[in-house]
């Protein structure tokens, strides 16, 4: 057990050292980079998506059914959270790869192996400081959210903060991927190679697996792009967050494996092999398909009734798609039930009858192409619609209950026409500039504390 | 009456890469308050007996004892603290900052990272960054961060170098009183500094040990009647 003394011993000289992490992040170029490239970037996402959204909410004003489709999650955040997507893959790593390349190139990680704090503490305290920098760039994307606001605009806080949320955890899985490279890797330009070739190796992925067999729509679950879309489209997926965390904060702790110089070959080899296999345990048991829906317009669920019933089909329901899964078809039927009905019935099995159509503009050799196939115990029943109204009735009918759905308030819609005359003052020019200026002061060596000033021969 | 343990004991250090033996069958003793210089030709494998002794590299075989107490590689860092060579850590930190980490981390009282400053002559660049320093005020900051550390073993690969003679003599000075509360063992490639500061030599070629003692002891050994380091060296190493 460690003592209160010793727990003492460790908090000062680890607070220490995340200040001096801080510090060498907000001296280097990198940080401020990132900062600089966003600020333009987000501030155009958010200029746009206000310009698109107050085109559409114009009609949408006058028609209230109309206006129920304005939703600022999609119409605001989602874009200008986008933009500042990009930067955390594409820039972001360069920040990350920094704290801790850095210390191999120059050395310094041959003195920091002998400090009195262990090198776990020592990640940590690197990777406590890069999210601190990460969440430091949040004010591009919070000051467009500010503008939103004062021009009036709707925010629903369950869906903002989760959105944010996913952010978070996306950056978290970056800086993990950028430590591992940068544990691995002999020089910090590898790491950056390496790095992005995992991220946008996500994006290869996320194609392959929206058309891929089953084995790789389940590796694409994997992709933290992936669990990006989950949080954008307002849910809140238990186990896709999850598995966010297990791999930042494992990848960060695999360095601690591999990075001291005094392992032998054979001990780091098995060491990362332990650790790798460790972690893709965890990823593949983190991955539950628990969501909660937190978009405020409940575009993620049914009605509380029907959600009721499909959560006691206990007896194994199987649908099987005569659909190719890159048809268009099969996009909507996924996007309006399957993943509804994965988050609620329970040991769901989805199957994908090979249908001999080859690519997206090849033609079916299958008579039954389109049609999609219910079983459930004995009951089987066939449908080609897509639409909730009329797939809902037929499960209920296969689990012989009848349901009333409960009267729900609609959701209103949130149409605004605002005015971003005054964020592309402040993203193109204003904000560019306290970039640059905070970049200069903080680049500045700073005053010497009162104790060194005494000193005789130390400067004015 | 029983001999009191040396400070520190090595016993058959090896280590090797692949085929190519690179430190063979080493062993010292280091006392309280020594100097102990280890010389010997390039490829001598100076660098890597230091590195393996503080754990930083993973030896093949050996022991390592602290006041006749063996030390686990992974509490080495306790005993010892390893000053490498070529290194240029922080360099886009200022030098009080760099040194301010030091004493925090180890919890060093103000007034001690002043007084190193200051016997190190590094206060008229407090406030410049690592990187705009010049080669010796370089060197010397890393002597101040080696300085703010509590381990009782100092370990300083090529500690002169980058300094001129006066600079050089600065510094024995300063290592000399060092070596009166600690350990001193350093590598050196110019014998004649090495002449000036160690009270032994650990003469290594190839990995091998070809003499361990003061300079008497190794000229004795080379037959070398009263030759300075320089003849003793070229005498053991032909």
């Amino acid at each position: 057990m460690v003592s209160p003394h010793e727990s003492v011993a460790v908090v000062r000289p680890l607070a220490a050292l995340f200040r001096h992490e801080l510090r060498r992040l907000l001296a280097g170029r990198a940080f401020w980079a990132l900062l600089l490239i966003l600020a333009p970037l987000a501030g155009y996402g958010y200029v746009e998506a206000a310009r698109l959204f107050g085109e559409a909410s114009r009609t949408a004003l006058q028609f209230p059914e109309m206006a129920r489709a304005m939703t600022p999650l999609d119409g605001i955040l989602v874009p200008t959270l986008g933009a500042f997507y990009l930067g955390t893959t594409l820039l972001f790593p360069f920040v990350a790869i920094r704290a801790l390349g850095q210390d191999r190139e120059s050395g310094a990680l041959k003195l920091a192996l002998q400090w009195p704090l262990p090198l776990a503490l020592q990640v940590a305290a690197k990777l406590a400081a890069v999210g601190t920098a990460w969440f430091m760039s949040l004010v591009v994307p919070l000051s467009a959210l500010a503008f939103w606001r004062l021009s009036g605009g709707h925010l629903a806080f369950a869906e903002t903060a989760n959105l944010f949320l996913g952010h978070a955890l996306y950056a978290l899985a970056v800086a993990g991927i950028a430590f591992f490279a940068a544990a691995l890797a002999e020089s910090a330009a590898t790491a950056a190679i390496v790095t992005l070739a995992f991220t946008l190796g996500f994006w290869v992925l996320d194609f392959a697996a929206a058309t891929g067999p089953e084995w790789l729509k389940a590796l694409g679950d994997l992709s933290p792009t992936q669990a990006l879309k989950s949080f954008e489209r307002g849910l809140f997926p238990v186990g896709q967050a999850a598995a966010l965390a297990v791999m930042g904060l494992g990848l960060a702790a695999l360095c601690t494996l591999i990075l001291p110089p005094g392992l032998s070959a054979r001990a780091r080899w098995m060491r990362g092999s332990a650790g790798v296999g460790a972690l893709l345990t965890l990823l593949a048991a983190a991955l539950t398909p628990q969501s909660v829906d937190l978009a405020e317009d409940r575009r993620n669920s049914f009605n509380p009734a029907d959600e009721a019933e499909l959560a006691r089909m206990d007896r194994g329901l199987t649908i099987t798609l005569h659909l190719a899964p890159e048809d268009s078809r099969a996009r909507e039927y996924a996007s309006n039930l399957l993943g509804k009905l994965k988050r609620l019935v329970p040991g769901l099995t989805v199957r994908w009858a090979e249908t001999g159509k080859t690519g997206i503009f090849g033609a079916a050799q299958d008579d039954r192409y389109g049609l999609i196939v219910y079983q459930y115990g004995e009951q089987r029943a066939e449908s080609r619609s897509n639409s909730p109204r009329e797939i809902l009735p037929l499960l209920h009918e296969l689990a012989g209950v009848q349901v009333t759905p409960v009267a729900l308030e609609p959701y209103p819609g949130h149409p605004l026409v605002a005015d971003a005359r005054m964020a592309e003052i402040w993203f193109y020019a204003l904000l560019p500039i306290l970039i640059l200026l905070a970049a200069g002061l903080l680049a500045r060596p700073g005053r010497l504390p009162s104790h060194l000033r005494a000193i005789q021969g130390a400067p004015p | 009456m029983t001999q009191a343990a040396p400070l520190l004991s090595v016993r058959g250090i090896s280590k090797g890469y692949g085929e190519a033996l690179v430190l063979d069958d080493v062993d010292f003793d280091l006392s309280h308050g020594e100097i102990l210089g280890i010389i010997g030709p390039n490829g001598a494998g100076k660098t890597t007996l230091m590195e393996c002794l503080v754990g930083l590299l993973a030896a093949d075989g050996g022991d390592v004892s602290l006041g006749g107490t063996p030390i686990p590689v992974k509490r080495r860092r306790e005993a010892m603290f390893y000053l490498p060579d070529g290194i240029a850590p922080w360099s886009d930190q200022p030098v009080w900052r760099v040194t301010g980490l030091f004493r925090e981390l180890h919890g060093f009282p103000l007034d001690r990272e002043a007084r190193v400053l200051r016997w190190l002559e590094l206060t008229p660049v407090m406030a410049k960054r690592v990187d705009a320093l010049s080669k010796g005020y370089r060197r010397r900051l890393l002597l101040a961060l080696a300085l703010l550390t509590p381990q009782p073993i100092l370990i300083l690969d090529e500690p002169f170098d980058g300094f001129d003679l006066r600079q050089t003599l600065h510094v024995m000075d300063l290592l000399r009183e060092v070596a009166a509360e600690r350990a001193l063992i350093l590598s050196i490639h110019q014998l004649k500094d090495a002449e000036r500061i160690c009270d032994r030599l650990l003469l290594l070629d190839a990995g091998r040990r070809l003499g361990l003692g003061t300079l008497a002891e190794l000229a004795e050994l080379a037959s070398a009647g009263k030759a300075d380091l320089e003849e003793v060296f070229l005498g053991l190493t032909a």
